[in-house]
């Protein structure tokens, strides 16, 4: 069965939107129903990823208050949730239930809104997804990201401006995107003198909290500009101190293969990526583990310039996690957006649209790589 | 009748690790059963020194939880491997590590007490 996405709409990614998490997800719904050209009536299945609503904004129900505020009725409607992966979980189903034959019309929205909360309480809600043995340690995110930057470091005998320069580069690239949270360069030296967060990690080196909301439409057909061709999870260990190597994501490697052999398509073929950069590292880490370039070499491409929006394979073109922003559940969503607009030949912004790009890929992680989830779109 | 322990972490055990006195495989993060053999019986055992595969310092840290803090990636003998707080800062990788006197790891509404990894 082939998937097409004929519709998208995305929120700018802000600090603080100034808006409910219905409020942000209804916007951006109502945004892709238009750019598909379809009325509400049309919807079959409503397939909502969020992480954490009921904790960061007192909402629950989020898929039902969607419909109604729509006027879906009838369809079948869900929340799901896969921490910082959500939007792609949500993507995923969507696809399954076009491809079950259950729906042939599905609306997916990616939302989350952290600005509702002080700091402390987001950094607690989120924490919540480690083990209750990493947990009591007062592990978070950065704290992974942290440890697996040292390791890096050490064993590529690299400086920290193998990871500033995933910064630079993610900033330079959302100058120009107007739905990027930091629309402002960020130089190498300020990167890194930038405060530390988690050693080696600056601030420069970790993305930002969000409120945003992005949603694409699918249906089933094969007459649509823009295919999804594959959409691949895997799971991964659940503490990450259980995995064999430190630089290992295998979450994030198994979802990358089983996709591009869904796609049938090699590294070669790939225009434009995707990647889940909510740490400098971790796009060195999953470009490495998604096949792109050996173990330790993702950061001399890097350095090199080959992943600039000019290089040989564009990365995170509309500023990735770091610089676009990461509403936890809209990330995944919001990455295959800009791989939509760059296939389509109408990204957004000032001298942003690559140069004809056929084929994309994306990867959203969940967690600190308990689970992910690759996409593949390919231009009809 | 099942004579297995509850696998729950209690608040002085964070140097405890799990050992299945079946076929005597190792774990650290706790879960109910042995992933190797299935058995849901199992002891807990204090673990002995590791080697430290990588540090941070960690400057954001959540409510109840010192800043900065100090943590490390250690390797374990039977394959255990854990990310812990380090006593201090200064400790660098392939150091030998273990755990020492107990403090405070986490306060709040269920404080959580427990040995920090020391050089020794």
């Amino acid at each position: 069965m082939d998937v097409s996405i004929t519709g998208v709409g995305m929120t700018r990614f802000e600090s603080d939107a100034q808006a409910s998490t219905l409020e942000l997800a209804e916007r951006v719904a109502w945004d892709a129903l238009e750019d598909a050209e379809i009325d509400s009536s049309a919807v079959e299945s409503v397939h909502v990823g969020n992480m954490a609503a009921e904790a960061l904004d007192s909402r629950t129900g989020l898929e039902n208050a969607v419909c109604g505020a729509l006027g879906i009725e009838g369809a079948t409607a869900d929340r799901i949730e896969n921490t910082s992966a959500s939007g792609a979980s949500a993507l995923l189903r969507a696809v399954d239930a076009i491809r079950a034959g259950r729906s042939r019309t599905a609306l997916v929205v990616g939302v989350e809104t952290m600005s509702s909360v002080d700091t402390d309480t987001a950094t607690d809600v989120i924490s919540s997804l480690t083990h209750d043995r990493e947990y009591v340690q007062g592990l978070t995110l950065p704290s992974f990201a942290g440890l697996a930057a040292d390791a890096y470091l050490e064993r590529y005998d690299a400086d920290r401006e193998a990871l500033a320069a995933v910064a630079v580069k993610n900033h330079r690239n959302a100058t120009v995107n107007p739905y990027a949270q930091f629309q402002k360069e960020v130089t190498l030296d300020e990167a890194l003198k930038s405060p530390p967060v988690a050693e080696p990690l600056r601030l420069y080196d970790c993305c930002p909290t969000s409120d945003g909301a992005a949603a694409v439409v699918l249906t089933a057909d094969g007459d649509g500009e823009v295919q999804l061709s594959a959409i691949e999870g895997a799971t991964g260990s659940h503490a990450v101190a259980e995995r064999a190597d430190p630089l290992e994501i295998e979450s994030v490697a198994l979802a990358g293969e089983r996709a591009m052999a869904r796609a049938s398509i090699s590294h070669e073929d790939v225009d434009v990526a995707c990647i889940h950069d909510a740490f400098t590292i971790l796009e060195l880490l999953e470009l490495e583990e998604l096949g792109f370039y050996d173990n330790g070499q993702a950061w001399r491409a890097t350095l090199d310039g080959r992943t600039d929006r000019g290089g040989e394979l564009p990365v995170n073109p509309g500023g990735g996690l770091k610089a676009r922003g990461h509403p936890l559940g809209a990330t995944g969503v919001s990455q295959v957006i800009e791989l939509v607009w760059q296939l389509r030949g109408d990204a957004p912004g000032e001298g942003r649209q690559l140069d004809d790009p056929d084929v994309g890929l994306a990867i959203n992680v969940a967690g600190f790589g308990n689970n992910s989830i690759c996409t593949i779109v390919k231009r009809a | 009748m099942n004579e297995s322990r509850e696998p729950t972490v209690e608040s002085d055990d964070a140097g405890q690790a799990f050992r299945c006195t079946n076929c005597s495989s190792s774990w650290y993060y706790t879960r109910g059963r042995c992933l190797d053999c299935g058995s849901s019986s199992f002891e807990t055992y204090r673990l002995g020194p590791g080697r430290v595969v990588a540090t941070t310092t960690v400057h954001a840290t959540p409510p109840g939880v010192r800043t900065p803090n100090h943590l490390g990636l250690v390797r374990f003998d039977d394959g255990v491997s854990l990310i812990a707080q380090l006593e201090s800062s200064g400790v660098s990788v392939g150091e030998s590590v273990g755990f020492g006197e107990i403090v405070t790891l986490r306060e709040g509404d269920a404080t959580s007490i427990g040995p920090q990894l020391t050089t020794e």
